[in-house]
C-alpha cells in the first residue's frame, strides 16, 4: 500500500490516511474469492502428508455426509445471507425437524409427519421474515429470539430425553451409496442444481442479489422487498428442515445438543466462500468450497486424534478468519 | 446555568406537560420497573416464601451476574454492535483463576493478585476483539460469535471437569456482606454508576451514542471512532470478567459450564431494557431492570418449581414478544 502525501480532497480521507494501493485491493478481492478453494488443496495436502488414514474409503463416506447436511443448511443460510439478512435459527429447525420425525411412533404415517415437519419449518422461516421485514427487528435478533424460543418449546416436548428410531427411508438416504457417492451427497448435489439455477437464471434470483445490494435501489425499481425478504427465509428454514432429517437419518437418534453448531459452521461456510455480510456479493460455488474446507478441517481435528473440544476451536478460527477477511475486502471495495 | 430555549420553554409548560413529557421520553424505562414491580407484586402476594428478605436479598444476588454482563454488553449495544463473547469471558476468567488455586494448593495469599489477573485477562480479550473489530471492519456480532467459539474450544481444553480447589477465604466475596447488603450487590452498583456516569456525563459517553447513531457521522464530527469502539468492547469484557470472579465464588469450582446462555440473556436483558439494538439510542437505566427482571422470573419459576425446560419455553417467549414489539429507531 502506498501513502499519498498530497493533502486529499475526498471527504472519505479526511478521518483516514490509509490509501490502498489498487493492486492491494485487488490482492484482497481475489484472496476473499479464492480464499476457500486454495485451503482446500491445502488442507488435502496436509492431510495426505500427516494422517494418510483421511483418505480411508469410510473416512471419506463420513466427509460426504456431513458435506451434504451442512451444505444443504449453508446453501439457505447463503441466500439469507445474499438478501442482506441471517438466519441464527437454523440449528434449532433442524434439530426440531429431526424430534418430529423421529417421534412418530405416535402412528402417524411417514409422510404426514414429513409433511409436518415441512410445514412448521416453512411457518417458522415466514415468522422470521415477518419479524424482519414488518417490524424491523435487526435479522440476528429475530433469528436469535426465534432460536430461543424453539429451542425452549422442543425441550419442552421431549423433556430433554433422546429418544426415537428412525424411519428406514432417512437412514436409508443418509447411509446408501450410488456408485462410489453417498445418496447424501446427490441430494445436496440437486439442491445446489435447482438454487443456482433460480439463482442465475431466473428473475427471483436477481431480485435477491438486486434486494442484498441496495435495498431501496430495489424498492424503486419496483421489486417488493420484503416479499423477497420473506422468501429467503422460508427456503432457508425449509433446506434447515431437509438437513436436519439428513442428520437424524445418520446419526440415527435425536439428542439435546443435535445440530447446535450449525448455525455458526452455516454462516462461517458461507463467508469463507466469499458471500458478504452486507449482501448482494457471493455464490454458491464459493459456499460449496467453504463447507468442503470446513468439514475437512474439523474431520481432520477427529483423524489426527485430538480431543473433540478442539472442533470448537477450529470452527472459531475460520469464522474469525474468515469475517475479518470479508469484512476488510468489502471495506476496501466500498470505498 | 445559562438559559438555554430548551429550559425556558419548560418554564412556559405546564406541569402536566412537563410530566408527560417525561413519560413519553422514558416510556421503556418506566415500562421495565412496572413490570418488575408487578411481577414482584404478584409473587409476593401470592407465595410466602418470595416475601422473605432473605429470597428478595437472593434475587438481588442472583441478578449481579446477568446483570454485570449487561452492563458491559449495552455499552457495546450503544456502539451499535454486540459481544456475543461475555459469557466464554467470564468462564475462561473463573477457569484460569481456579486452575492456578489447583496448582498452587488453594493459597489464599493468591486472591488479591488472581483477582487481578482475572480483570486483566477480561480487559485483554475485550481490547483484543475490539481492535480485530475496527481494523477490519467486520461485523461485529458474528466475529464474536467466532472468538466466543474459540474460547469455548480452549475453555475444554483447560479442563472438562469442574476444577477443586478454591480457598474458603475466596468464596467470601460471594457471602460477605456490608451491613446487610452484600459486597456484589455493592460492586455491581458502583460498576453501574461507573457506566451511567460514563455514558450520561462524559464526552466518551457521547461519542458512544454518536457512533451508534451513524459510524459516517461520528467521524466526520472527529469522534475517535476506533478508539470509542474499543473502549466499549474492553468495558464489556472487564464486566464480563467481574462477573466471572463472583461466579467462581459463587459455585466454589471452576465450572467449564459456568455462565452458559448468559451472552443471550445479557442481550435480552438489554433489549428489555429499552436500549435500541441498533445502538445510539436508549439508557443503562432500562438495563439494569432488565436484569433485575429476568432474576426476579427465574427466582419465581424455582419457587414455583417449574420444570427447567419450561423455564427455557418461558424465556423464549419472552424474547420473541420484545422482539416482535421493538420499534425500529429509523427506517431503512
Amino acid at each position: 500500500m502506498s501513502i499519498q502525501t498530497t493533502a486529499p480532497k475526498s471527504s472519505s480521507s479526511r478521518f483516514s490516511s490509509f490509501r490502498p494501493s489498487p493492486r492491494f485491493v485487488r490482492g484482497v478481492d481475489l484472496a476473499g474469492q479464492w480464499a476457500a478453494p486454495i485451503m482446500i488443496v491445502v488442507v488435502l495436502l496436509v492431510a495426505a502428508i500427516f494422517t494418510p488414514a483421511f483418505y480411508l474409503p469410510t473416512n471419506l463416506k463420513t466427509v460426504g455426509i456431513q458435506i451434504a447436511v451442512l451444505g444443504i443448511v449453508a446453501v439457505g443460510q447463503t441466500l439469507v445471507l445474499l438478501a442482506r439478512s441471517i438466519d441464527l435459527s437454523v440449528s434449532a429447525v433442524l434439530a426440531l425437524g429431526a424430534v418430529i420425525v423421529v417421534q412418530t411412533e405416535a402412528g402417524n404415517p411417514l409422510w404426514i409427519s414429513f409433511i409436518q415437519a415441512f410445514a412448521v419449518a416453512g411457518v417458522i422461516g415466514f415468522a422470521n421474515g415477518l419479524l424482519i421485514t414488518k417490524r424491523q427487528v435487526p435479522p440476528f435478533v429475530a433469528t436469535f429470539g426465534m432460536l430461543v424460543f424453539i429451542q425452549g418449546a422442543r425441550l419442552a416436548y421431549t423433556k430433554g430425553q433422546a429418544s426415537g428410531t428412525v424411519p428406514d427411508i432417512l437412514r436409508l438416504i443418509s447411509f446408501e451409496q450410488v456408485g462410489p457417492i453417498p445418496a447424501a451427497l446427490i441430494v445436496w448435489l440437486i439442491v445446489n442444481a435447482i438454487v443456482l439455477f433460480f439463482l442465475l437464471r431466473t428473475r427471483y434470483g436477481r431480485w435477491i442479489y438486486a434486494v442484498g445490494g441496495n435495498p431501496s435501489a430495489a424498492r424503486y425499481a419496483g421489486i417488493r422487498v420484503d416479499a423477497v425478504v420473506i422468501a429467503v427465509h422460508t427456503v432457508c428454514s425449509l433446506l434447515a428442515m431437509l438437513g436436519g432429517l439428513l442428520l437424524s437419518g445418520y446419526i440415527g437418534y435425536v439428542d439435546l445438543r443435535l445440530g447446535s453448531d450449525y448455525n455458526l459452521n452455516s454462516i462461517a461456510s458461507a463467508i469463507v466462500g466469499g458471500t458478504t455480510f452486507t449482501g448482494g456479493r457471493g455464490n454458491l460455488f464459493g459456499t460449496a468450497a467453504g463447507v468442503a474446507l470446513l468439514i475437512l478441517l474439523l474431520n481432520l481435528v477427529v483423524v489426527l486424534g485430538l480431543p473433540i473440544h478442539w472442533q470448537y476451536a477450529m470452527q472459531g478460527v475460520v469464522l474469525v478468519l474468515a469475517v475479518a477477511l470479508q469484512g476488510f475486502r468489502q471495506f476496501l471495495l466500498s470505498r | 446555568m445559562a438559559v438555554t430555549v430548551e429550559s425556558a420553554r419548560e418554564q412556559f409548560q405546564s406541569r402536566p406537560q412537563r410530566w408527560t413529557k417525561y413519560i413519553r421520553n422514558n416510556a421503556s424505562i418506566l415500562l421495565i420497573y412496572g413490570i418488575i414491580l408487578l411481577v414482584i407484586g404478584v409473587a409476593a402476594v401470592s407465595n410466602e416464601n418470595f416475601r422473605s428478605p432473605s429470597n428478595l436479598m437472593n434475587i438481588l444476588r442472583q441478578s449481579i451476574i446477568v446483570g454485570l454482563i449487561a452492563i458491559g454488553q449495552s455499552v457495546v449495544v450503544l456502539t451499535g454492535g454486540m459481544d456475543m463473547s461475555v459469557a466464554q469471558v467470564a468462564r475462561i476468567v473463573g477457569l484460569t483463576i481456579a486452575t492456578i488455586f489447583a496448582a498452587k494448593g488453594s493459597d489464599p495469599a493468591l486472591i488479591v493478585p488472581l483477582i487481578l489477573l482475572g480483570l486483566l485477562i477480561g480487559t485483554l480479550f475485550g481490547s483484543f476483539t475490539g481492535i480485530l473489530i475496527t481494523q477490519t471492519h467486520a461485523n461485529p456480532f458474528i466475529i464474536t460469535f467466532g472468538i466466543a467459539s474459540i474460547l469455548r474450544g480452549v475453555n475444554l481444553a483447560i479442563s472438562t471437569t469442574p476444577i477443586r480447589g478454591i480457598p474458603k477465604p475466596y468464596l467470601q466475596i460471594y457471602e460477605a456482606k456490608i451491613g446487610i447488603i452484600p459486597i456484589n450487590v455493592i460492586v455491581m452498583a458502583l460498576i453501574w454508576i461507573l457506566a451511567y456516569l460514563l455514558t450520561t456525563r462524559t464526552r466518551t459517553g457521547r461519542a458512544l451514542y454518536a457512533v451508534g447513531g451513524s459510524e459516517r457521522v461520528a467521524r466526520l464530527s472527529a469522534i475517535r471512532y476506533n478508539r470509542t469502539v474499543v473502549l466499549a468492547y474492553i468495558f464489556s469484557a472487564f464486566c464480563a470478567a467481574t462477573a466471572g470472579l463472583f461466579l467462581l465464588a459463587r459455585t466454589g469450582v471452576g465450572d467449564p459450564s459456568a455462565a452458559e446462555g448468559m451472552d443471550f440473556q445479557s442481550i435480552v436483558a438489554v433489549a428489555l431494557g429499552g436500549i435500541s439494538l441498533y445502538g445510539g439510542k436508549g439508557s443503562i437505566v432500562g438495563t439494569l431492570g432488565g436484569g433485575l427482571l429476568l432474576a426476579t422470573l427465574s427466582n419465581v419459576f424455582n419457587l414455583l418449581q417449574v420444570n427447567i425446560y419450561y423455564q427455557q419455553l418461558f424465556l423464549g417467549l419472552i424474547v420473541l414478544i420484545t422482539v416482535a414489539a421493538y420499534r425500529s429507531p429509523r427506517s431503512t
